[in-house]
């Protein structure tokens, strides 16, 4: 039970530091287009939920299916779907009627 | 030869004579009965989405319309693509025979969650509700692909209302497809391995995969496109810097795979019929289950077919036309599957195996038209004309609906316990036949010479293959009503069933018909492969 | 007392064989919920991407404050839930439910804060992009998409923590009725679960709303 907690603990910890560092960076003077890498210790902080939280490698063996596959489906869904506005050439209109 | 033994203790009620009340009917969590539920149901919204459709029809007979109002013209078809998609199509065969057969193919007695089952009849019943003061309050005109900005900003249809009934029939489908997933994964029977499953229940396991993971994207987009239409603003608009294909993108990630919900489980019915007809093992099994899995995930990566013209980037669309294309694949292996199972077999052409045999001509012909609009060249020709109309009728109606009156005709008798009268059977299945294709048919033609679909009315030059088309929809009216009529009658006069009158293989046939509540007297052990025909001797032992 | 007096429904095989089925079908719902969020998620990229210099513009006006206490407060919830799970699996049914008040009312903290609060200062200073909203000019379009998703996200992540809090409450309430022991607690398991996932909408969430933006 202590080493369940001191795991949990552990885990929490490792959160608020990666909280820290996602804030840290935030001040960071990155590329307008290069902000989204502030994403990237968000994403730790999920696995770190998923995996020491909500125990992901312990339950029965579908959970880790499910898990992978809500994890490529969304990948699937960002990433085709970034497709078309990535590559799209817009072509630029007369401004719209003031609203 | 190895025997089955079906034991049926003499005063054990069937699950229909088990409670009598209403009560015992609206709160059961006997997954047979709230599959009968869900069977009144949607037949219930097929025949509103069908009368729609006959109007739609009636319509056309003249070029300049018979019913005189685009408007209402576009109303009914709104209605009749809402109806037949989600309050049909999309819960079919899975609420249906999938609720009924999936824990008896299984072995087991009922699936994981049947609390959760009943409520999703629930949320479907008051989803349908929803619908309907919607649609008969005037409805939406905007058709059921529902593209901002009309309906973001210009319609005045009951777009929020019909949104929100189409978000609670989602919930209900994600109910169905979880239970489904789960119960297959964790409540087979002993000596069930996945090898040995029917593909009934893999290709309703591939479903399922489709319906907890497209669906969701549904919800959310139809959230957003009420928050935009109630709040006057929001990221559809052009004007203010929204993208309205964004809407497109995220409306057809759900219903592209969603056409593969309405055909997988079709797939599943016909691949247990083909071989139960032809007395013979599935040609193929493995293909056939691969396949259907494969389906289930390359679904997900082709629905920018469904824009090619709408702006979208040459590149992802190159790309979306390529993954059309490998989709196809699958689908086409399984139509060899089935051919391999009919051949050399000793088939019998009762009124399952006509539709099926219907089933796989009709469905090769959409399927394959498929393939012109996933072409980018002649897509642009073709999109937005009756050749796309007539393609996924061919697919849905000519293939689906005649999968799911094969699958109603095959199981009729394990569900009712009645025989349904075999002549009439064949005649309904002929008749659907002639009636589909005459009416689809002449839809191919006038797509290509060009007439442009969801207009009220159209260019004289057209009116003779309108008229054959419309035709054509009445005898395919009378083809959907006779089954209603002759199952109907069965229900009371027809001849009383045994428990496995076709001599087909499968857990569900070692039962009697209709089952016992709890499904099977002791749970059974599985030791043969699927589709062991011919199947062992049945001995009736009465306890 | 013996395992086998541990109940099961009809149809399944054992009270084990029922909670990992429990399990597992929280787990494949929540694979549902991570789609729903994600077409959000495409739809802040697609937003971003066409209107670049307003949405960020938009974003400056969150209170970071504020987001950035939310967010430490549903990673302490988050953690506490757990640990209550971790006491009920070693049978301690009292530091269970200390450690679900102590969630829940972490979670009614950050109601408290993100919609008395923050929300209503955002009201007030005409951020909700409605007729009347504060940014105009050539950034006003990309800010009022920018708060489109941010009044959306965060209603609908609202949503789903007041029905996280009412499974606490049922959790605690059950609890108390001492009906979870070292053997029996799944519903404390697939709350967990549901609680966890909650908090990880908000992990992505916050960067999404309050950080991407900002920046010298």
């Amino acid at each position: 039970m202590s080493q369940r907690f001191r795991s949990l603990l552990l885990a929490w910890v490792l959160l608020m530091v990666l909280l820290a560092i996602e804030f840290g960076t935030s001040f960071l003077p990155l590329d307008r287009s290069a902000r989204p890498l502030v994403l990237i210790p968000a994403v730790l902080m999920v696995a770190v939920v998923g995996t020491i939280f909500m125990e992901v490698g312990r339950g029965p063996e579908i959970v880790r299916l499910f898990a992978v596959a809500a994890l490529l489906w969304l990948s699937m869904l960002l990433g085709l779907g970034s497709l078309d506005p990535m590559t799209r050439i817009d072509y630029p209109v007369q401004a719209a009627h003031p609203r | 030869m190895s025997e089955v033994v079906i034991e049926t203790p003499g005063a054990a009620a069937s699950y229909l004579a088990n409670g009598v009340t209403l009560r015992s009917w609206l709160l059961t969590t006997d997954h047979k009965r709230i599959a009968v539920l869900y069977f009144g149901t949607i037949t219930f919204f097929f025949f509103i989405g069908g009368g729609a459709a006959a109007l739609l029809r009636y319509n056309l007979i003249l070029p300049q319309g018979m019913i005189g109002s685009a408007e209402t013209y576009n109303r009914l078809f709104t209605l009749h693509g809402v109806v037949m998609v989600w309050f049909f199509l999309v819960p079919a065969v899975p609420v249906t025979l999938g609720n009924f057969l999936v824990p008896l193919m299984l072995g087991a007695r009922d699936l994981a969650f049947p609390k959760l089952n009943l409520l999703s009849w629930y949320l479907f019943v008051a989803a349908g509700f929803v619908v309907l003061y919607a649609l008969f309050a005037g409805g939406v005109d905007t058709g059921w692909t529902f593209y901002t900005p009309l309906t973001s900003a210009y319609t005045n249809g009951h777009v929020v209302a019909t949104a929100v009934a189409i978000i609670v029939a989602g919930f209900s489908s994600i109910a169905t497809g979880l239970n489904f997933i789960v119960t297959i994964h964790r409540l087979r029977a002993p000596g069930m391995t996945w090898y040995r499953m029917p593909v009934f229940l893999w290709s309703l396991y591939a479903t399922s995969v489709i319906l907890v993971l497209a669906t969701p994207v549904l919800a959310m987009t139809l959230l957003l496109l009420a928050f935009e239409r109630i709040f006057h603003i929001g990221v559809f608009d052009p004007s203010l810097g929204g993208d309205p294909l964004l809407f497109q993108h995220l409306f057809w990630f759900y219903s592209h795979p969603a056409v593969y919900i309405m055909i997988l489980p079709g797939f599943g019915v016909i691949s247990e019929i083909v071989p139960a007809f032809s007395s013979k093992r599935l040609f193929g099994y493995k293909f056939v289950v691969w396949a259907s899995m494969a389906i289930a995930v390359i679904s997900f990566l082709v629905w920018g077919h469904h824009m090619f013209v709408a702006g979208t980037s040459l590149y992802s669309a190159l790309v979306f036309s390529i993954l059309s294309f490998m989709v196809a694949v699958p689908s086409a292996i399984k139509v060899f599957n089935w051919i391999g199972t009919m051949h050399k077999g000793f088939i019998r052409f009762d009124a399952p195996m006509l539709y099926a045999i219907g089933f796989i001509g009709l469905f090769t012909t959409g399927g394959l038209t498929g393939l012109f609009v996933a072409a980018l060249a002649a897509d642009v020709h073709l999109t937005q004309t009756y050749f796309v109309v007539a393609h996924f009728h061919y697919v849905m109606v000519g293939g689906m609906v005649s999968a799911y009156f094969a699958g109603l005709h095959f199981w009729w008798p394990k569900i009712t316990g009645r025989m349904y009268p075999e002549m009439w059977g064949r005649a309904g299945a002929v008749i659907i036949f002639i009636g589909f294709n005459l009416t689809f048919f002449p839809q191919f033609i006038l797509g290509y010479l060009g007439m442009p679909r969801r207009y009220h009315s159209y260019p004289p030059e057209f009116e003779v293959l309108n008229v054959l088309s419309s035709a054509g929809a009445t005898i395919l009216a009378m083809g959907y009503l006779l089954p209603l009529g002759y199952l109907t009658w069965s229900l009371f006069y027809g001849e009383r069933a045994s428990a496995n009158p076709w001599n087909a293989t499968g857990l569900e046939w070692q039962t009697a018909s209709p089952p016992l509540t709890d499904n099977f007297v002791s749970t059974p052990t599985v030791t043969e492969p699927p589709y062991n025909y011919p199947p062992p001797e049945v001995v009736h032992r009465h306890a | 007392m013996p395992e086998a007096s541990l109940t099961h429904e009809f149809q399944y095989s054992s009270a084990r064989h029922q909670a990992e089925t429990a399990i597992s079908g929280m787990w494949l719902f929540l694979a549902t919920e991570v789609l729903f969020f994600g077409a959000l998620f495409l739809t802040w990229i697609y937003s971003r991407h066409w209107n670049q210099a307003g949405f960020d513009a938009g974003a400056r006006r969150t209170d970071l404050a504020i987001g950035t206490i939310n967010t430490v407060i549903l990673l302490a919830s988050s953690f506490i839930f757990s640990a209550g799970l971790a006491f009920i699996e070693a049978g301690n049914t009292r530091r269970l439910i200390q450690c679900c008040a102590i969630a829940w009312l972490l979670g009614i903290g950050f109601l408290i804060l993100k919609f008395g609060i923050e929300w209503r200062e955002d009201f007030s200073k005409h951020l909700f992009p409605g007729p009347d909203f504060a940014i105009n000019g050539p950034l006003g379009g990309g800010a009022r998409i920018f708060f489109v998703f941010y009044f959306l996200g965060t209603a609908v992540h609202g949503l789903h923590m007041i029905g996280g809090l009412v499974l606490v409450g049922w959790i605690i309430l059950r609890a108390r009725r001492d009906e979870f022991s070292f053997r029996y607690y799944t519903p404390v398991c697939v709350v967990g679960l549901y609680w966890s996932f909650v908090d990880m909408v908000w992990i992505v969430l916050y960067p999404l709303i309050y950080l991407v933006g900002r920046g010298p």
